[in-house]
């Protein structure tokens, strides 16, 4: 079951952190073109810190006190080398590949909490 | 002159990092490869097969070789078999100063084991925190590395102005200075935690060694009596001092596993040809952050159950809790697989900073390298190109030693020495710019040969079998990545020697930009 607690914590950072970075404009601007349009910066920061959070909340009530933390620091560390590493290699996958994480995000869940 | 906070910390984080970053470097990659030290062990003897060995039986088997070898021994321990390690370890003392002796016997006839003479994995565990010195050498130049560490890290921290902006930045097709001190920062700052936690808690991990006099002053030199207080330890009968017969083995397993409902991992015998042997039964950890072995203590002459280890108090819990974080030993094959990427990222900060220091005070136009620059430069080569390519050395010479030669284990461990040097030689010979791209492209080709001479020599690959796979493919991905690092290298200089005229920042600046 770890594993797979692993992977949704992943997911959940993964496209916290492309959220985060995609309101920055340099990255905006690398990724998808010109600047943050003003009225989208407060929402996706917010959408962003939110979903690592709720990754946060997610290990901590799946894995424990002990656990959970751990995972998450570690789950942290790892999606953000993997925005790093698609901003400066395929800068304009970002955006979709975050996306896509949180649908992935979302099917994990059940399997969670099933298993 | 006055400086600026900021400043200072500059300067600091500059020369500390580089005073300790070559040794730091081998610690990092040698403690990164231990994550997997059982992986590298089964690779290293692959005439060993996962086996149903029976604990009981092992325990005897080991008792009756341990017999043969030293009866009056101060102590014995016995690693019981276990899947990943199907092999009975024996390890046998006079005295607790050393020397210590150790074999493996075959779980099935008790007999040395046929499989090769190697340490395994064993020997970069032991290298990450006593560098193949003499052990106490070793650890404690490793602590003072790490404390510097520590320093390199605070200082950098404050160093680095814009954690949050730049969190995600990394651009590596500006000037060479920009794209290093980028990837500097993000290996530094995405795994911080990590790096963080990893230092302080390797410090932990060997702060009674470092700082023995509070055990000292309040237990008056008797270490054990404070073990057992800590709960580390069961209280354990003293030896009479005359000599007796030692209680079959195989009953005391068989209760202890009844005790715990699990087979012990290991058994301690202490005094094993006295009259009252104490016999101490050792379990895997339980599921949880904490390094602490639930331990069963027998009377060794009568095979009694005496007690078990008390249960630990908050300070030894708080330390246990540190030393299995900096262990790992509870994640499961995700979380490790992402312990491990922290130490490659670890690595990599104190490699970038490394090379850092250089590019920044490269010197410009015309000018000649001072000898400080270019002994940088050269050692830089020997340790981040030469720590590589020694344990891809070691894994080589796993393979192409004679089965039968004489202490081939120690030949094992001279290959990665010589490994290392002849690369740092090739650092410090070579014209400056081609030494990276050889180096590292060597490297790259020692990784790649190393699943291709396992194939020839054992006949194992991967159309033959999974048992490897994961090994193989590792190998595989380490000398893809280390070709790349050298094709990079090589455009990387061709480049520089074209456009050395562009003005660029100097090394205090960028590290204060």
């Amino acid at each position: 079951m770890t594993p797979v607690v692993v992977l949704l914590n992943l997911a959940l950072c993964f496209a916290g952190f492309g959220a985060l970075a995609l309101s920055l404009d340099r990255h905006h601007r690398d990724a998808l073109g010109g600047r943050v349009p003003a009225a989208r910066i407060l929402p996706q920061r917010l959408g962003g810190w939110g979903l690592i959070l709720l990754s946060l909340a997610a290990a901590v009530m799946l894995e424990g006190w002990n656990f959970g933390p751990v995972q998450w620091i570690g789950a942290l560390t790892g999606a953000a080398l993997l925005v790093v590493a698609l901003l400066s290699y395929r800068p304009s996958w970002l955006r979709p590949a975050a996306l896509a994480a949180l649908p992935l995000g979302g099917l994990l869940l059940p399997v969670v909490l099933m298993g | 002159m006055r400086q600026g906070f900021r400043t200072s910390m500059a300067w600091l984080h500059a020369w500390s990092g580089l005073v300790v970053g070559w040794i730091l470097f081998a610690v990092f990659v040698t403690g990164t490869a231990s994550y997997y030290r059982a992986e590298i062990s089964q690779w290293m003897r692959p005439e060993l097969r996962a086996v149903q060995a029976d604990p009981v039986r092992s325990a005897e088997h080991a008792v009756a070789f341990l017999k043969t070898r030293m009866p009056d021994a101060a102590g014995w321990y016995i690693e019981l078999p276990k899947p990943e390690k199907p092999v009975i370890g024996v390890h046998w003392w006079k005295s607790l100063e050393g020397p210590f002796h150790q074999a493996l016997l075959d779980p099935e006839t008790g007999a040395p084991t046929a499989a090769r003479d190697t340490k395994g994995g064993d020997f970069l565990y032991r290298f990450h925190f006593e560098l193949g010195m003499p052990p106490m050498l070793g650890r404690y130049l490793v602590g003072a590395c790490a404390l510097v560490m520590l320093v390199a890290l605070v200082s950098g921290i404050v160093t680095h102005r814009r954690i949050f902006a730049d969190f995600f930045t990394f651009r590596r097709d500006r000037s060479a200075q920009r794209g290093w001190l980028d990837a500097h920062n993000v290996t530094g700052v995405l795994a911080l935690p990590f790096h963080l936690m990893i230092t302080y808690t390797g410090l932990v991990t060997l702060a009674p060694m470092y700082m023995p006099w509070g055990v000292q002053t309040a237990y008056k030199g008797d270490q054990i009596r404070f073990y057992v207080e800590a709960g580390m330890m069961p209280e354990m009968a003293a030896p009479l001092g005359r000599p007796g017969t030692l209680a079959p083995v195989g009953p005391i397993v068989a209760a202890a596993a009844a005790r715990i409902g699990e087979a012990p991992e290991g058994i301690s015998i202490y005094s094993p040809g006295d009259a009252r042997p104490a016999v101490v039964a050792i379990f895997e950890e339980p599921h949880g952050l904490a390094h602490l072995h639930p331990q069963i203590a027998f009377d060794g002459a009568t095979g009694a159950m005496l007690g078990e280890a008390g249960t630990a108090k908050a300070a030894t819990v708080t330390s246990a809790v540190m030393v299995g974080l900096h262990e790992g030993h509870f994640a499961g094959p995700v979380l490790r697989a992402l312990f491990f990427l922290c130490g490659v990222m670890g690595a990599a900060t104190v490699a970038t900073g490394l090379v850092l220091w250089t590019v920044a005070r490269a010197p410009k136009g015309a000018q000649a390298a001072g000898f400080g620059l270019r002994l940088v430069r050269v050692l830089n080569i020997g340790a981040v190109a030469g720590m590589p390519a020694a344990i891809a050395g070691y894994f080589l010479a796993n393979r192409l030693l004679p089965l039968g030669l004489a202490d081939r284990a120690q030949w094992e461990v001279g290959a990665f020495f010589g490994f290392w040097i002849l690369l740092a030689l090739l650092g410090a010979l070579r014209p400056a710019m081609r030494a990276w791209p050889e180096a590292l492209g060597l490297t790259g080709a020692l990784y790649l040969a190393v699943p291709v001479v396992s194939a020839l020599a054992t006949g194992e690959h991967a159309l033959a079998g999974t048992r490897f796979l994961g090994f193989d493919l590792a190998m595989l991905a380490l000398g893809a990545g280390l070709i790349l690092a050298a094709r990079k290298a090589a455009r990387r200089g061709a480049s520089a020697l074209n456009s050395r005229r562009i003005p660029g920042m100097t090394g205090e600046e960028a590290l204060r930009a």
